[in-house]
């Protein structure tokens, strides 16, 4: 069986921040309300029209939503009868990225024409003491780990002290990869935060899990977001800027967090392994990426799945970042959205999110973050402490 | 070989929950000794312990002690805690290489460097037994 090329032809998502409404309040903001929005425009940015959804793969909800079945309950609100499919998917903060990958698997093997991959994330309602209740048990044996209450950026904040060990990286490098994902995000209309943020206010902020302060690590937060995927095809009829889908590559190293035979765990296994499939698979390198926007909850994500996936060389993210190498206007800009750090880490969607920002980009429609001639880019999402990676090489087509 | 004890007031945050198989482990950490299984046919330690070895998925297993030496790879202090831990906030956890292998995540005691060397000491609950590790003497 041939696959068939898939295109990503429409998106939409709200601005991130926080909206849940506590439990008791007379007026509620509810899930459906938020997302049916986003499908509409989504499919008004594509031109193609409602009849054309055959299939929609949805981000599961947090457990805080109350509507269950949530995605039969929006073909039912939506009035949209499906003939390719219809599922809700979870993979810790692969969740949005599944999401995709999943409605553009039903359109490659041809369960569906027109797709939608789309999510709402609701959680900022629930205090970060009581929701760490719950995603600690996604980050480690609950009988082994969670007995010592590791929250879900502990993982990573251990990948920096070993990180900055290893490589004679100071906290300040690392820091400016959040000064540096501000200045995008203030350019971004869908960002949470983008006040002007300095190194001195990143080191300065109260420590979460050491050596990381308030401004290393995501904020909590909700938001929407509908993308529109279709056969190639069905895209080149829109008439439309579309970006096309030139390979996929994923990875999971077997290992839950740490892995019990000692390793070097700050290597990133799983990003280094699913990137170096994806490019070749698209027959690219690095090298011929115009930007890259990944999922990268902390500074040290971000600096160690860039260097995973050979983006910047072992050791220099953090460089990389001060000296605008890896900015708007720099060699290979990341995380033009501003990264889940100040766009915002609504986390079930932020996969779907990292495809919006590359869809912007790719048909040249993000504004004044706009990198100039973006051709080939780059998105990656994972669970665990990278444990697993999903990459995608996407295309530029006018 | 009895590792070292220190006593915790109060009961553990989140206890693990105890199995017919891990059962063996906790009564043994109860007792001093840090513990875990190895496949007979492929030879392989693992942790946690397990009724069969993931290596070769042989279900022929023995018991065996570990020294509870390692070296620190990593450790972090979290300050935002889990709500079941903000009682003993904020608390100092890490990763433990022993000297067997094996790479193990646990609570560490003390201000120690990364590679120091390092011992297991068990944290004696009111409820049960935790293990820990510190600097070695």
């Amino acid at each position: 069986m041939s696959l068939r090329k898939v295109a990503i032809v429409g998106g939409a998502a709200t601005p991130n921040g926080k909206f849940q409404t506590p439990a008791g309040e007379p007026i509620q903001t509810v899930e459906h309300e938020v997302l049916a929005p986003m499908v509409i425009d989504a499919m008004a940015a594509a031109g193609l029209p409602k009849e054309s959804v055959d299939a929609i793969s949805l981000a599961l909800c947090r457990p805080y939503t109350l509507q269950k079945y949530f995605a039969t309950f929006m073909a039912n609100y939506m009035r949209m009868p499906l003939k390719g499919g219809i599922m809700e998917v979870l993979g810790n903060g692969m969740t949005g990225g599944l999401a995709f990958d999943q409605a553009v698997n039903a359109v490659a093997i041809g369960h569906a024409d027109v797709a939608l991959a789309l999510g709402v994330n609701f959680e900022s309602a629930a205090s970060s003491a009581d929701h760490m209740m719950g995603s600690m048990r996604a980050v480690g044996d609950i009988d082994f780990h969670s007995i010592f209450g590791f929250s879900p950026i502990a993982w990573y904040a251990m990948d920096a002290v070993r990180y900055m060990h290893e490589h004679g990286v100071p906290r300040a490098e690392l820091a400016g990869i959040a000064v540096k994902d501000r200045r995008h995000a203030a350019l971004n209309p869908i960002a949470q935060f983008k006040k002007p943020l300095t190194l001195e206010e990143v080191l300065a902020a109260r420590p979460i899990v050491e050596p990381l302060g308030l401004f290393e690590v995501p904020p909590r937060g909700d938001g929407a977001c509908c993308l529109v995927v279709a056969t190639e095809d069905v895209a080149k009829e829109t008439g439309r800027p579309y970006v096309l889908v030139r390979s996929r590559g994923f990875f999971h190293e077997g290992a839950h967090q740490i892995n019990e035979v000692p390793n070097d765990m700050t290597a990133f296994i799983a990003a280094r392994e699913a990137s170096s499939k994806a490019y070749a698979a698209a027959g690219v390198t690095a090298a011929d990426l115009d930007l890259a926007e990944l999922y990268a909850p902390c500074t040290i994500v971000q600096a160690l799945v860039s260097e995973a996936m050979d983006l910047v060389p072992r050791g220099q993210a953090g460089r990389a970042a001060t000296d605008g190498e890896t900015a708007l206007g720099g060699r290979l800009p990341i995380c033009t959205s501003g990264g889940c750090l100040s766009r915002g880490h609504p986390s079930y969607i932020t996969g779907l999110l990292t495809i919006f920002e590359l869809w912007e980009q790719l048909t040249h429609r993000a504004g004044e973050r706009q990198v100039k001639d973006a051709a080939l880019a780059a998105a990656s999402c994972e669970l665990g402490n990278y444990n697993a990676a999903l990459i995608h090489i996407l295309e530029a087509k006018a | 070989m009895t590792l070292p004890r220190i006593r915790m007031t109060g009961a553990r945050p989140w206890p693990p929950r105890v199995t017919s198989h891990t059962r063996t482990f906790w009564e043994a950490l109860s007792e001093g000794r840090l513990t875990t299984t190895r496949g007979r046919t492929s030879g392989r330690l693992t942790f946690p312990p397990k009724p069969f070895c993931p290596y070769d998925w042989g279900r022929d297993v023995e018991w065996v002690e570990l020294s509870g030496r390692g070296a620190l790879y990593s450790q972090t202090v979290i300050h935002a805690v889990p709500a079941a831990f903000q009682a003993e906030a904020p608390i100092r956890n890490g990763i433990v290489d022993l000297d067997e292998g094996l790479r193990v995540a646990a609570r560490i005691l003390g201000e120690p460097s990364l590679d120091a060397a390092m011992e297991c000491v068990v944290l004696d609950y009111d409820d049960g037994p935790l293990f820990a590790f510190r600097a070695a003497s």
